[in-house]
C-alpha cells in the first residue's frame, strides 16, 4: 500500500495532465493549420523562383535567403515585439480585441485568435514557406525537360502543361522532404511558447514550474512530440506506398 | 525606423559586458556555434563511420539508430531542457547554461551528421573498395585515399546545412538564461521599450551575415580545396607499373584517385 502510494506520489495530477493535453492539442492544430498554408504559399514561391522575370525571380531568392538564415525564434521576436510598433494604433487595437467573429444562440462559435496565436502562425507560416518553397522547386527541376517540350509540341498551352504534366510529376518527387518539412514544422511550433502561445512546450513548463516535478513534466512532453513525429512519418509512408501500389495498377497489361 | 539610437547599444549586442564582465552577444553566438560544430561534426563522422563501415553490429547497432532517430525526434528546445537539467544531476556539479546547450545542441548535429556521413559512404560505389582491396589497400586506407576524399565532397553540403542550424539553433540557449545574441537582444529590448521593430532587425541581420557568411565560405572551400582534381592523362603503363611496384612497402600516398 505504501509502495502504490509513494509511487502515486511521484506522478502527476490529472489536472496537469490535462493541461499538457491541452497544449498538445494546440500544438496538432497550429501545425496543421501552417502546413496547409505554407504548401500554398510555397508553390507560390516556388513559381516566383523559376519565373522568367528577373525582378520577381530575384526578390523570391531574397526571401528565401532572409527567412531561412536568421533563427526562427528572432522572427518570432520581430513579429511580436517589433511589427506592431510599426502599425497605426487603431490597427494594434484591432489586433488585440478578441472579437466575436460568429455566434449562434449565445454559444461562441468563432472568435477572432488571441495575439499570440497569429504572431506564431504569421511567424511560422513565413519560415515554413521558404523551406517548403525549396523543396517544390527542387521537385519542379526534378521534371525532365522535354516533358514540357512534348506537352507543348502536343498542344498543351503552358498552364495545362504545368497543371497536368509537370506538377504531379513535381509533387511526387517532393512528397518525402515535404513529409520532413511537416515534421519539422511540428517540432518548431515548440518555439511559440517564447512569445506565450500554450502549447505543448508551454506546459510542460508551466506544470514543471507547479510540481517541481521535471522528469515527469519533461517526460511526458517529449513522449508526445515523438508519438506526434511518428504518426506524421507513419502516416506519411503509407499514404507513399497506397500512391506507389495505385499507379503500379494503373499500368495497363 | 530609428537605427542610430541603437549605435550605444551595439556594443553590448556584439559582446555583452565584456572586458569588463561576461563575454554575451554576437560573440558568445559565434563561440557556442564554433564549439557544438565541433563536436557535431566529430560525432557525427565518428557514429556515421560506425554505421556504415558496419563496425557496430547486431544490438548495439540497433540501439544507436533508435537514439539517432529519437534526438532527430524531439524539438531542440526539449533537449535543451533535458540537458539542463539532467546534466547537473548525472555529473553531481554545477554545469554553466554554455555547457548545457552546447551538449545538446551536438547531440542533435551529431544525429544529422551520422545520417549524412553514412549516406555519404554508401553513396560510394562498392568497385572503389574492391578496387582498393585488389590494390592492397588495406581496409583502412581504403577508407582514407579512395572512399573518403570522394565522400566527403558530397556530404559537404549536409554539414554545411547543419552548421547554419546550429548557428540558428544556438538562439535557444535564450530559454535557459544563456546571455548568446537572443538573449542580450531581448534584454535590450526590455530596457528601452523603444524601437522593438529596430533592434530585431538588427539581429536578424547579424544572424543573417553569420549564417549567409559560412555558406559562401563552405561553398569556396567545395570549389577550390575540395573541387574534384582534373583527369590526370594517364601515364604510360610501364611508369605506372615500375612506380607502383618500386613504392610498394611505402605508404599509399602518391596514389591520386
Amino acid at each position: 500500500m505504501t509502495f502504490f502510494s509513494a509511487l502515486q506520489a511521484q506522478l502527476l495530477d490529472t489536472k496537469y495532465i490535462g493541461w499538457m493535453v491541452q497544449g498538445w492539442l494546440m500544438t496538432v492544430w497550429m501545425s496543421l493549420l501552417v502546413v496547409a498554408v505554407s504548401m500554398l504559399l510555397g508553390l507560390l514561391l516556388a513559381a516566383a523562383r523559376s519565373s522568367s522575370r528577373a525582378p520577381l525571380a530575384w526578390g523570391a531568392a531574397a526571401y528565401v535567403s532572409v527567412f531561412r538564415n536568421s533563427p526562427l525564434l528572432v522572427q518570432l521576436f520581430f513579429w511580436y515585439f517589433g511589427a506592431p510598433s510599426l502599425l497605426p494604433e487603431a490597427a494594434r487595437e484591432w489586433l488585440n480585441s478578441s472579437a466575436v467573429l460568429l455566434q449562434w444562440g449565445g454559444v461562441v462559435l468563432l472568435r477572432w485568435p488571441s495575439f499570440e496565436f497569429l504572431v506564431a502562425w504569421v511567424g511560422l507560416v513565413l519560415y515554413s514557406t521558404a523551406y517548403i518553397g525549396e523543396d517544390i522547386r527542387s521537385g519542379l527541376r526534378g521534371v525532365p525537360a522535354n516533358q514540357t517540350s512534348t506537352a507543348l509540341a502536343l498542344g498543351f498551352t503552358p498552364v495545362q502543361t504545368l497543371r497536368h504534366i509537370v506538377l504531379p510529376q513535381a509533387l511526387r518527387i517532393a512528397v518525402p522532404p515535404l513529409l520532413g518539412q511537416t515534421m519539422n514544422t511540428v517540432k518548431n511550433t515548440s518555439l511559440t511558447m517564447a512569445v506565450g502561445l500554450v502549447e505543448l512546450s508551454y506546459t510542460s513548463r508551466q506544470v514543471e514550474a507547479e510540481t517541481f516535478k521535471t522528469f515527469q513534466a519533461f517526460g511526458f512532453a517529449t513522449l508526445f512530440y515523438v508519438l506526434t513525429i511518428m504518426a506524421v512519418d507513419g502516416l506519411g509512408q503509407h499514404w507513399l506506398r497506397r500512391r506507389g501500389q495505385k499507379h503500379v495498377q494503373r499500368v495497363p497489361a | 525606423m530609428n537605427f542610430a539610437m541603437l549605435y550605444d547599444s551595439l556594443p553590448y549586442l556584439l559582446w555583452g559586458a565584456w572586458p569588463d564582465g561576461q563575454l554575451g552577444g554576437a560573440a558568445l553566438t559565434v563561440l557556442l556555434s564554433l564549439g557544438s560544430g565541433l563536436v557535431s561534426a566529430v560525432l557525427g563522422l565518428g557514429l556515421g563511420l560506425g554505421i556504415a563501415l558496419a563496425l557496430l553490429t547486431g544490438g548495439a547497432r540497433r540501439v544507436l539508430t533508435a537514439v539517432l532517430s529519437f534526438l532527430r525526434a524531439i524539438p531542440v528546445l526539449m533537449l535543451i531542457f533535458w540537458s539542463y537539467f539532467l546534466l547537473p544531476v548525472v555529473l553531481g556539479l554545477h554545469v554553466p547554461g554554455v555547457l548545457s546547450v552546447m551538449a545538446a545542441l551536438s547531440l542533435v548535429g551529431g544525429a544529422y551528421l551520422a545520417h549524412a556521413v553514412y549516406a555519404g559512404i554508401q553513396a560510394v560505389a562498392a568497385g572503389q573498395w574492391a578496387a582498393g582491396f585488389s590494390l592492397g589497400f588495406t581496409r583502412w586506407g581504403t577508407l582514407r585515399y579512395l572512399v573518403l576524399p570522394q565522400s566527403l565532397r558530397m556530404m559537404l553540403p549536409s554539414f554545411m546545412n547543419q552548421w547554419v542550424t546550429l548557428v540558428k539553433d544556438s538562439s535557444l540557449a535564450y530559454t535557459v538564461g544563456v546571455s548568446e545574441l537572443s538573449f542580450v537582444a531581448s534584454q535590450v529590448n526590455a530596457r528601452t521599450m523603444v524601437y522593438p521593430a529596430e533592434i530585431f532587425l538588427l539581429v536578424g541581420l547579424i544572424y543573417w551575415l553569420l549564417c549567409a557568411g559560412l555558406e559562401a565560405a563552405v561553398r569556396a572551400l567545395q570549389h577550390t580545396v575540395l573541387a574534384p582534381r582534373p583527369a590526370r592523362t594517364a601515364a604510360p603503363l610501364y611508369h605506372r607499373l615500375t612506380r607502383f611496384f618500386s613504392s610498394r612497402p611505402s605508404t599509399p600516398k602518391e596514389f591520386h584517385p
